[in-house]
Parts: structure tokens; C-alpha cells; sequence
């Protein structure tokens, strides 16, 4: 078993742990919301998956960069796996967020800037791997790819700061901000055990889908060997 | 033989055209039921239970969606493991 593996069993088992604590700590532990009410415990895995998904993109672009620079194939395997799993993540943010706004703002959605913006992440995390599946030249797609990574990655600062500088329905944030924390300790304990949970449970899933990868082109390869 | 362009395009095309499907039809819809907030009595009680639920979908999203994630991925590693030592 490769060192990848090892640690990808390692990450994910300890990220699966952390998830049925954050479940505990979410229905049983953390005190209800007193103006939102218990549709507020969506926030436990809503901003987690956001952050995750942020991350993702962030892995993707800085892969791709380093790609386009020097061209090593491990590099653009390593962003089209952070990609795949920014899609998950994006996904998640764009389903338990409406479920949400349609308690606290009586409707699943609403054109407000960080609402459009976030949909915007997820047809980037989609056009990557179109536009990678697109050309007939497998190269020039993880070129094009790694631009859309990098260009995608240029979303994130506008989805944070979105409801600072629109007037927006989404809340303002409660923990990134230069004053800090502002949640009571107990929910931002909860957060905070989410925000580690999803990050581990993204890096392990992240090196089984590298592995898978790597596993993908020695089968390309020994058939290339095979037909020639 | 190329595994890398597994042609997973028309699932991207099908994922976007429900999603697109969804946030323009029942972001509209919803919105007018919201306006309607006159419910009839025997509705209210039930719009009690209404946030459970959504909690409930919420997490049972991120369950089925990180688990398949990570289903897919050993389903793959499993397929190309066969194919190696065949």
C-alpha cells in the first residue's frame, strides 16, 4: 500500500469520526438559535462546505499554476481531484442553503450577489471538467482547464466580500471578520469542529481520488505498451 | 484504448439543465407562495414542523453526497484495480 493511500485511509477515517461528532454536537450539544430557531443548525455544514469548497478552488488554481509553469502531469491530476471535489462541496452550499432561506426568508432562492456568485463557483467547478472532456487533444483540455481553475479562483474574494459591498439578503459574516468571532462559544465551537471536520474529510477523499488517478494512468500506460 | 475521456459530459449537461431547471422555477414559485402568507388554520400547525425537516434534508444531503463521493471514487479504484491484474 503506497503512502498516499495510508494517509488517505488515515485522513478519511479521522474526518468520518469528526463528522459523527459535528452530528452530535449539532442535534444534541450546541444551544438553538434564539431568532432562527433550530433551521439555524443548517449553518454547521453550510459555511464548512462553503469553506471546503473555497479550498478546493484554491488547491485547483495553485496546481494549475504550477502546471501551466512546468508541465507535470501529477500537477494537473492533483487540481482535477480538487476540482471533483469542490463540485461535492459547491453542491452541498447550493442545496442546504436554500433549505434554509426558505424558513428565514420564506423563499429557496433569490438573485442577491453571494447567492449568484456561489451558483457561479459551481458552473466553474462543472466548465472545468468540460472543457478538460471538450478538446480532441488531451493536453490543450488540461491547458484550458488549468486556466479555468486559476480564473475560477478569482470568484472566491467576491463571494466573501459580496455582502459587505451589495446590499444583501445573506447574513453578514460572524467569524472572518477584523473584530473577530462574534458567535456565542458553544456554536462557535460547533463551527469550528465542521470547518476541521470537512477540511480533513476533503484532503483524505482527495488523496483516494489522487491515488485513483495515478492508478488510471499506469492502466492508460500498459495499454499504450500493450497496443504498440 | 483512452480511460481519461470517459465522456462524463452528458451527466454534466443533465446535472446542469436540472439545477438551472430548479433555481428558475422554484425560486419564482416560492417566492409567490411567500407572498401568500395567509395560511388556512389547519396548515400552521404543520409549518411547526417545517424547519425539521429541512434540517433534516440538510444533513442527510451532506451524508449522501460526501458518501457517494466517496462510493464513486472506491467503485473506480476497485474497477481499475481489477483491470491491472487482469
Amino acid at each position: 500500500m503506497t503512502g498516499v493511500r495510508r494517509g488517505a485511509i488515515g485522513l478519511t477515517l479521522l474526518g468520518l469520526a469528526g463528522l459523527i461528532g459535528l452530528f452530535w454536537m449539532s442535534f444534541f450539544w450546541v444551544s438553538t438559535e434564539a431568532n432562527q430557531g433550530v433551521v439555524q443548525r443548517i449553518f454547521y455544514v453550510h459555511v464548512p462546505a462553503a469553506w471546503t469548497s473555497f479550498l478546493a478552488i484554491g488547491v485547483a488554481a495553485l496546481c494549475s499554476a504550477v502546471y501551466l509553469w512546468l508541465r507535470d502531469d501529477k500537477l494537473d491530476r492533483a487540481a482535477m481531484c480538487a476540482a471533483e471535489g469542490g463540485l461535492v462541496f459547491a453542491t452541498i452550499v447550493l442545496t442546504t442553503g436554500p433549505l434554509w432561506g426558505k424558513i428565514a426568508w420564506g423563499t429557496y432562492w433569490t438573485w442577491e450577489p453571494r447567492l449568484t456568485l456561489t451558483l457561479l463557483l459551481w458552473f466553474i467547478f462543472v466548465g472545468y471538467f468540460m472543457v478538460r472532456n471538450a478538446t480532441e487533444d488531451p493536453d490543450k483540455g488540461k491547458r484550458f482547464a488549468a486556466v479555468v481553475a486559476i480564473v475560477g479562483a478569482l470568484d472566491i474574494p467576491f463571494i466573501h466580500l459580496s455582502v459587505i459591498w451589495f446590499r444583501s439578503l445573506h447574513p453578514q459574516p460572524v467569524v472572518a471578520k477584523p473584530e473577530g468571532p462574534t458567535l456565542p462559544a458553544d456554536m462557535l465551537a460547533t463551527l469550528m469542529v465542521g470547518l476541521g471536520t470537512f477540511t480533513i474529510l476533503f484532503f483524505g477523499l482527495f488523496l483516494f481520488r489522487y491515488a485513483l488517478e495515478g492508478l488510471r494512468s499506469e492502466v492508460d500506460l500498459r495499454a499504450r505498451r500493450s497496443a504498440a | 484504448m483512452t480511460l481519461r475521456h470517459d465522456s462524463r459530459l452528458p451527466f454534466l449537461l443533465a446535472a446542469i439543465t436540472v439545477l438551472l431547471a430548479f433555481v428558475l422555477t422554484a425560486g419564482d414559485a416560492s417566492a409567490l407562495v411567500a407572498q401568500e402568507s395567509g395560511l388556512p388554520g389547519t396548515r400552521v400547525a404543520e409549518q411547526n414542523l417545517r424547519p425539521y425537516w429541512h434540517v433534516f434534508a440538510a444533513y442527510t444531503i451532506v451524508i449522501t453526497l460526501i458518501g457517494g463521493w466517496a462510493f464513486s471514487i472506491a467503485r473506480r479504484l476497485r474497477n481499475l484495480e481489477e483491470r491491472l491484474v487482469d
